[in-house]
């Protein structure tokens, strides 16, 4: 199988290309064959590629397509890369990708605006899976970069799905243009690290890191983190994630849960050689996780729509990986990103069933009582949830104890730790809280559940794997990445780190359900203030607003009429000035002209004379 | 000789169409796509072809005017060759781009066409300067007569405009032409125009920035740059779709040929001191097209403007003066050329059907005619450089050879592929999303004959995204003979 994994790739792309080119005339079901099909497939395929790459035991299988273009000694070719890190990439892409898909196609059978929507929508989706492949098999990063770019773009199209209402068009665009600036970031890491390695080729130019001073090194992985910041809604890219929650819940789950925005964690895992390179760039990493997981994680206390929690969530689970990462956690961080998948996929999907229920409400204080009315839904929620929180024995729980564990010995003492489970807290805390204000007190809103068995399939199959996932035996990134080393579960550090959660939910479940009244804290002045504060996503979106935007649309305005022109225009107008005195001089008149040769004529010899 | 062949042909294809505007009114159209397609079809066969010896596909060398050393001398060499190949193909899109558009006079637009086209094959295979300057001239008049005659409510006032920018700064390109002849004859005693006589010229490197900047001013308000922009927001927006294709997708592109055919390799010393400069201003248009760009409201201005961005990468590329920046430039020639064109048409589609331009006046016209969303959708995209498209192979190539000569100004530049996004999706609202305007209550989708031109325009720009490998190779020979590279 390995010699097809090019299909992997290339499935999902005819199956754009397919759905693209009839332009939504086939029919409903044709559209769902195709769009969950060519994914499945190449799930399959992706599957015997990667038993049959771990059987041959060899560290990695490239495969040559072309050479994308030659100029002097420029030569990035489209190769696919396989090795353990783009091998789980690509299981997680193909795997989790095909249950969303599948739960799309009733998800999204009826809910679309056009006759011809649904063909879009899984347009775009194949269209997505295929660049997040490219994006994850690369060789070079100029092919990373082209799927970074692309699915950039598939997130923009698939956030604004519905175009006709403006907000989502808004999403959409601040979405790609915030994540552009990421892109711009790393563009200008490849530019220098072309300059100073000579090629973009990831194992060529990783190989050859070596001989990079240390400033530079440390320039090419701060370049690269921007662009993984970007994409990864990390500190201070972040403002886009909640409001890309505008497109339809499936596309939240694939793109903005389970793939895309953990490309980031997997571009800087893939360049740890030069992240090794450079402890200022990976210190600056594990910062940026950590703060952006401190500031997700109270956000989503705050927050009372049911996807925003999620997405502020996903903010800080991201987080989680790229403190993983910039603590030397690279393999946790992986592991992680993978169980992420799961159980918040599992999330999203379970969310998206309750808003199709409950005909698009969202509010989760609208919600209530509903784990009656809606068993699967609830069970597929609790499920995820428990696992976000990292209860012990799911999925969540190994993966992220894995990180912490390892970052409480970190050489700058045990801060990431402390900030980790602190903000583990928070996730109990805020996860505690949706269940409770959604699912249990009073029914407050009727609700029923229409879902099929492509749609309630996905939810068992995600809700065994975010329990069970953690079983795996995690060790195919060994080699790659270096083994999980943390330290045992018998240290008291340990037993914090597991217990605190615990406490969380404890304390989430009392505060929330009202058994135990907190009033009085959230009404002060102070409490509310910062309540508000945290409800704004730490106004940075106020603050980007008045630093960014109105300055830009300020400068558009005033000068809407290009202020260059001017130049030319004074030049215009004073000729045409000068016509106009000129052509006073005619005036017809006879005795005017002979006045004026006369007077002419005096000057002319008068200045005659006086030489 | 087959190259004087061709120029003639599309003269006398001119000549012959406006006569059979008294057969029919098709037929004069008729006539330029049945020249336009038999010019594709002839660059493609000398394309498979191949080159001779020399690296050239065609040439020919007749004394014209002998005592002054003035030749009819032409040739085709890889960058000629993939200009006038990109000239027939645009020229067909023109005259389809305008197939309902035009009242009046339909056999006389059409000469102008043909005969604007022919200047340009002209412009792209002279080895003569005169003869340069006389193919130069021979594209400006045909292309004021279709804005002054066939263009919207202010035609009068943008195609003077343009007539101006463009002949003023042409004055320059002669003194500057004069000159070096004179110098040259100064220095050997002859008196000729060839380009390849006069490209060793040994002159003053003081009077040579001069000159220098002679034919630059000229090409860089053809291209436009900033600050010479300004005549083209006018034009474009004026010009009939026809005439804004052409305009955009080729005239355009004159500029940046000459720049890298006779401004760098005839004063390369003036050229390398002078590349900071240049290089500034491609930025300093990359950046200041792409806010002039967002602040229109008017669709077809917006698009002009954004041509002023891309054009940037163009002069910020030649002037790195390395292999990488000299192919990215020459690749956003081509991909520019199909990406805008394919925006101009849309401008000219959506006008015709709504009689109105103004953004404002639209909105969620998806609704209405979804495959001209798509259409729309696919070439912003590709302006907007998503790779896989032929405008990220150029654009990248030339920030990446930028960065090589000058970091800085590469950085900054690249910032403007934000601004790029910001616009051109900012397009795509207020044109085909949001919420429908009350006011159109249906508009006619795009049929066969629209779809045809953008499909094949479509595929242009995957072929150039994917595998530009055959367009590099064309530019390469020219880039490997013109001896600008170090």
């Amino acid at each position: 199988m390995l010699e097809y994994l090019w299909l992997v790739p290339a499935l999902p792309l005819a199956g754009f290309f397919a759905l693209f080119v009839t332009e939504g005339r086939l029919p409903d079901k044709i559209v769902a064959v195709i769009g969950a099909g060519s994914v499945g497939l190449a799930a399959l395929v992706a599957l015997g590629a990667g038993m049959e790459f771990v059987e041959s035991g060899e560290a990695s299988y490239a495969q040559v397509l072309w050479t994308w273009m030659a100029v002097g000694t420029f030569t990035p070719s489209i190769t696919l890369y396989l090795d353990p890190l783009s091998l789980v990439m690509t299981g997680v892409i193909t795997g989790v990708g095909f249950l969303i898909h599948l739960y799309a196609t009733g998800y999204m059978w009826k809910d679309h605006e056009e006759p011809e929507g649904l063909s879009r929508f899984f347009a775009y989706m194949n269209l997505f899976v295929f660049a997040m492949l490219m994006l994850v098999l690369g060789d070079n990063l100029l092919v990373l970069f082209l799927g970074w770019e692309g699915v950039g773009l598939c997130s923009y199209l698939l956030i604004g799905f519905y175009h006709r209402d403006p907000e989502n068009g808004y999403a959409a665009r601040k979405a790609f243009v915030v994540t552009r600036v990421g892109d711009t970031l790393m563009a200008i890491g490849l530019f220098l690290l072309f300059r100073e390695l000579g090629s973009l080729d990831i194992q060529t130019a990783l190989g050859d890191a070596g001989g990079l001073d240390a400033g530079m090194a440390t320039a090419i992985g701060l370049l690269l983190l921007g662009g993984a910041v970007g994409k990864s809604a990390q500190v201070p890219l972040q403002t886009w994630l909640p409001d890309a929650m505008a497109g339809p819940t499936p596309v939240s789950a694939l793109i903005h849960a389970a793939t895309m925005v953990t490309a980031g964690v997997y571009l800087i895992a893939r360049m740890k050689g030069i992240y090794d390179l450079a402890p200022i760039a990976q210190l600056a990493v594990a910062i940026v996780g950590l703060v952006t997981l401190f500031i997700s994680s109270f956000t989503a206390l705050t927050q009372t729509d049911i996807k925003r929690i999620l997405a502020y969530s996903t903010m800080s689970q991201i987080g989680y990986m790229f403190m993983a990462l910039g603590v030397g956690a690279w393999s946790a961080g992986i592991f992680h990103l993978m169980t992420h998948a799961f159980f918040k996929a599992l999330l999203f999907l379970a969310s998206g069933s309750v808003i199709l229920a409950l005909h698009h409400e969202q509010d989760i204080t609208k919600m209530g009582g509903l784990w009656r009315k809606l068993p699967v839904p609830f069970a597929s929620m609790l499920i995820g949830s428990i696992a976000l929180v990292a209860v012990p024995l799911t999925s969540g729980f190994y993966s992220k104890d894995a990180i912490l564990l390892t970052a409480w010995e970190h050489d700058t003492g045990p801060w990431f730790w402390a900030g980790g489970v602190l903000a583990a807290l928070m996730t109990a805390l805020y996860t505690t809280r949706m269940m409770v204000v959604a699912f249990l007190g009073e029914t407050k809103t009727e609700s029923h559940d229409a879902s099929r068995i492509n749609m309630w399939g996905p939810l068992v199959v995600l809700a065994m794997l975010s329990i069970g996932g953690g079983w795996l035996t995690f060790s195919v990134l060994d080699d790659l990445l270096g083994a999980i080393d943390h330290i045992p579960h018998t240290h008291p550090a340990a037993l914090v780190t597991v217990v605190l959660p615990l406490l969380g939910i404890l304390l989430g479940y009392f505060v929330f359900s009202g058994r135990m009244n907190v009033n009085s804290l959230v009404e002060s002045s102070l409490g509310g203030a910062l309540r508000r504060f945290w409800q704004s996503g730490w106004a940075f979106d106020w603050v980007y607003d008045r630093a960014f935007v109105k300055p830009f649309l300020w400068v558009a305005r005033v000068n809407k009429g290009d202020v260059v022109d001017l130049l030319f225009r004074i030049t215009a107008a004073v000729t045409r000035g000068l016509h106009h005195i000129g052509a006073l001089t005619q005036t017809g008149r006879l005795r005017w002209y002979a006045a004026n040769m006369a007077i002419g004529l005096i000057v002319v010899v008068l200045i005659v004379a006086s030489v | 000789m087959i190259l004087f062949v061709v120029i003639l042909a599309l003269l006398a294809a001119g000549v012959v169409a406006w006569a059979s505007e008294r057969l029919s009114k098709d037929a004069p159209r008729l006539v330029s796509i049945v020249a336009f397609g038999a010019g594709l079809i002839w660059s493609a066969a000398l394309w498979l072809d191949g080159a001779d010896a020399g690296g050239l596909y065609a040439a020919m060398d007749w004394p014209w005017i002998a005592r002054f050393g003035i030749h009819l001398a032409l040739e085709m060499d890889g960058l000629s060759l993939l200009m006038v190949a990109l000239t027939m193909f645009l020229g067909i899109v023109a005259v389809v781009s305008s197939w309902d558009e035009i009242e009046s006079g339909h056999g006389f637009f059409q000469f102008n066409i043909l005969w604007v086209m022919a200047g340009v094959v002209g412009v792209f295979t002279a080895m003569d300067l005169l003869l340069f300057f006389f193919f130069w001239e021979v594209m400006l008049i045909p292309m004021y007569l279709l804005i002054a005659i066939w263009g919207h409510e202010e035609k009068a006032y943008a195609s003077m405009k343009f007539f101006l920018f463009t002949q003023i700064s042409g004055l320059l390109m002669l003194f500057a032409i004069l000159a070096l002849v004179y110098v040259h004859h100064g220095a050997t005693g002859e008196i000729t125009f060839s380009y390849k006589a006069l490209l060793g010229t040994e002159i003053d490197p003081r009077i040579a920035t001069w000159l220098m900047l002679g034919f630059f001013v000229a090409f860089a308000t053809k291209l436009p740059s900033v600050p010479v922009h300004t005549w083209l927001p006018d034009a474009h927006t004026q010009a009939p779709t026809a005439g804004s294709v052409i305009l955009a997708g080729i005239l355009l592109k004159t500029g940046a040929y000459g720049i890298i055919r006779f401004a760098v390799p005839l004063f390369p010393e003036a050229s390398a001191d002078f590349a900071l400069w240049a290089m500034l201003l491609g930025t300093v248009s990359i950046l200041y097209g792409g806010a002039m760009a967002f602040s229109q409201s008017d669709f077809k201005r917006l698009v002009a403007y954004s041509s002023i961005a891309h054009m940037g990468f163009i002069l910020l590329g030649v002037y790195a003066f390395n292999e990488l920046g000299m192919q990215g430039a020459i690749v956003t020639m081509v991909a520019h050329g199909f990406s805008t064109a394919a925006l101009f048409m849309m401008a000219g589609a959506i006008q015709q059907r709504l009689h109105t331009r103004e953004m404002s006046e639209m909105g969620g016209l998806w609704t209405h005619a979804p495959r001209m969303g798509t259409m729309t959708l696919f070439f912003v995209i590709a302006s907007v450089g998503m790779p896989g498209l032929g405008n990220f192979v150029g654009e990248f190539l030339a920030l990446l050879g930028a960065f090589q000569e000058n970091w800085l100004m590469a950085v900054v530049a690249t910032a403007g592929i934000v601004v790029a996004a910001v616009y051109g999706l900012y397009l795509m609202q207020r044109s085909f999303q949001g919420t429908p305007n009350p006011d159109i209550a249906s508009m006619r989708d795009f049929g066969l004959r629209e779809m045809s031109v953008m499909a094949a325009m479509m595929a242009g720009l995957v072929w150039v995204g994917i595998y530009p490998q055959h367009v590099l190779e064309l530019s390469n020979a020219t880039i490997q003979t013109l001896g600008v590279l170090p």
